[in-house]
Formats: C-alpha cells, sequence, structure tokens
C-alpha cells in the first residue's frame, strides 16, 4: 500500500508531516521507539527543506511524501523541487561534531546525524531537478 | 508543534520547565528564554524537561547555545528527560556537559 503527503515548505506543515508519518508508523506496527526516531529522522529533513530548499524561490515550494510498507520494510520518499542539496555530505562533518567538547562546537548540524541513526537505510538522488531522500525502515 | 515554557529565577537558580514538544517551528522561544536565564547572571540553571514529549536537533543547538551563553562555570542540570531526548543527548555527546538526573538533587 502506498500512502502520500503534499504540503507547502513552511514550518506550520511541521505538525501534518508528524500525523502522517506517525500513521504511517502505526500502518506499519513499529513500536514507540522507532516510531519516535521515524518521526526524528523525518522532522530533521522536512526542516531542512523547509529552511534551505527554496531560497532562490522565496521560499515557495512543496514536500512530497510517499511510504510504501510491504512485508519486509517500510519505505519513505521525501522529495522537494529545491536546490540541489545531499544529506550524506554533511554526514562526516556531524560525526566529528558530535566528538568536540560543545564549549568548544560551533552552533549548527546534529540533525543529519539523527536522520541517520533514526533509519535503518538511507538514500539520496537528484532526478529531474528533484530532491529525493529514500528511508528504509525493517519491520522487526 | 505545541510548546510551554516557563522561567522562574530564585535565589540565583533559573528554573525552566519545557512541556510539549520542541522543534524547529518554536526552539527560537526556548532560545529566547535561555537569553533572559544568563541575563539575570544565575549560579545555576535547571531544565526540567519531564513533560518534553519531542525534542528534535533545533533543541539540542539551543542545549549547545545554553552552555556557551550562560558559560562553563555555571552547573546546567536536564532533569527527568524521556528515554529517546536522552538518548538524541547522549548519542550527540551532550550529557558530558551538563548534569543528567531523574530528579532534581542539589
Amino acid at each position: 500500500m502506498i500512502e502520500k503527503l503534499t504540503v507547502s515548505a513552511t514550518i506550520n506543515s511541521l505538525k501534518i508531516i508528524t500525523e502522517y508519518i506517525v500513521k504511517v508508523a502505526n500502518l506499519g506496527g513499529l513500536d514507540k521507539k522507532a516510531t519516535y526516531k521515524l518521526r526524528l529522522a523525518t522532522d530533521e529533513l522536512a526542516t531542512n527543506i523547509i529552511n534551505y530548499a527554496y531560497t532562490e524561490n522565496n521560499g515557495v515550494g512543496d514536500i512530497l511524501f510517499e511510504s510504501e510498507i510491504s512485508d519486509e520494510v517500510i519505505m519513505i520518499k521525501i522529495k522537494d523541487l529545491g536546490i540541489p542539496f545531499d544529506p550524506t555530505t554533511k554526514l562526516e562533518t556531524e560525526l566529528k561534531t558530535i566528538n568536540i567538547p560543545i564549549e568548544e562546537r560551533k552552533i549548527g548540524g546534529l540533525g543529519i546525524f539523527l536522520v541517520f541513526d533514526g533509519v535503518d537505510q538511507f538514500f539520496y538522488e537528484r532526478i529531474d531537478n528533484e530532491n529525493i531522500s529514500t528511508l528504509i525502515i525493517y519491520r522487526k | 508543534m505545541a510548546l510551554d515554557i516557563s522561567l522562574v529565577i530564585d535565589n540565583d537558580v533559573a528554573k525552566i520547565t519545557l512541556v510539549g514538544e520542541l522543534d524547529g517551528s518554536n526552539a527560537s522561544d526556548f532560545k529566547a528564554k535561555i537569553e533572559q536565564a544568563a541575563a539575570a547572571e544565575p549560579k545555576k540553571v535547571i531544565l526540567f524537561l519531564e513533560e518534553l514529549e519531542f525534542m528534535a536537533s533545533a533543541g539540542l543547538r539551543v542545549l549547545v547555545f545554553s552552555k556557551q551563553k550562560i558559560g562553563a562555570g555555571v552547573d546546567i542540570y536536564i532533569i527527568g528527560a524521556q528515554e529517546m531526548i536522552l538518548e538524541s543527548i547522549e548519542k550527540t555527546g551532550l550529557n558530558h556537559s551538563f548534569i543528567i538526573q531523574e530528579e532534581y538533587q542539589d
């Protein structure tokens, strides 16, 4: 089965996105902890899109979600038509950041680390001007 | 997301209570309360998180900000953080810079 959602890339959409993700997680039978981590991962990716993807278009644009539940996995695709952004390129920097004492850190980041921590697999593609992040969670 | 924040300053101790969900839509409210607390130059800051249900990286960044703004010499306590929030705090290495307790003990 496939569940879809399209919302405008604004901070007020986070609530609708959360409701959608919790619904998908429940349909997929995820426990409370896995649901929280999935919600956190999608919240971080959506917030990045809201804050940065459409800066060249006065912040106007959409975020699309497509979720597919199979016997083995929940697969969620998050798409936007904003500037190219590959989250995987930020992971190494954030992994270094978490080992720096916070008194010496620059304030920023941590979100992409939480994305990778929250899912079993993550892929990024850029196809036809679209950023596509794919999150996969194993149904245990 | 719905978030209620209260700040009480009592005998050089700043107590901030967060209730609800903390993310990119309201982290600036938390940051503003930290700045308000810092302005009072407290000797100790206590963050009560028992009723905080969700915290995104925007909240973690305000925690980093709080330590930098208030100063390394002032202890900041995190009280009663729920399991998944505590996990985010620990995995991002923030636990080393805060005093983390289930219930506040001086």
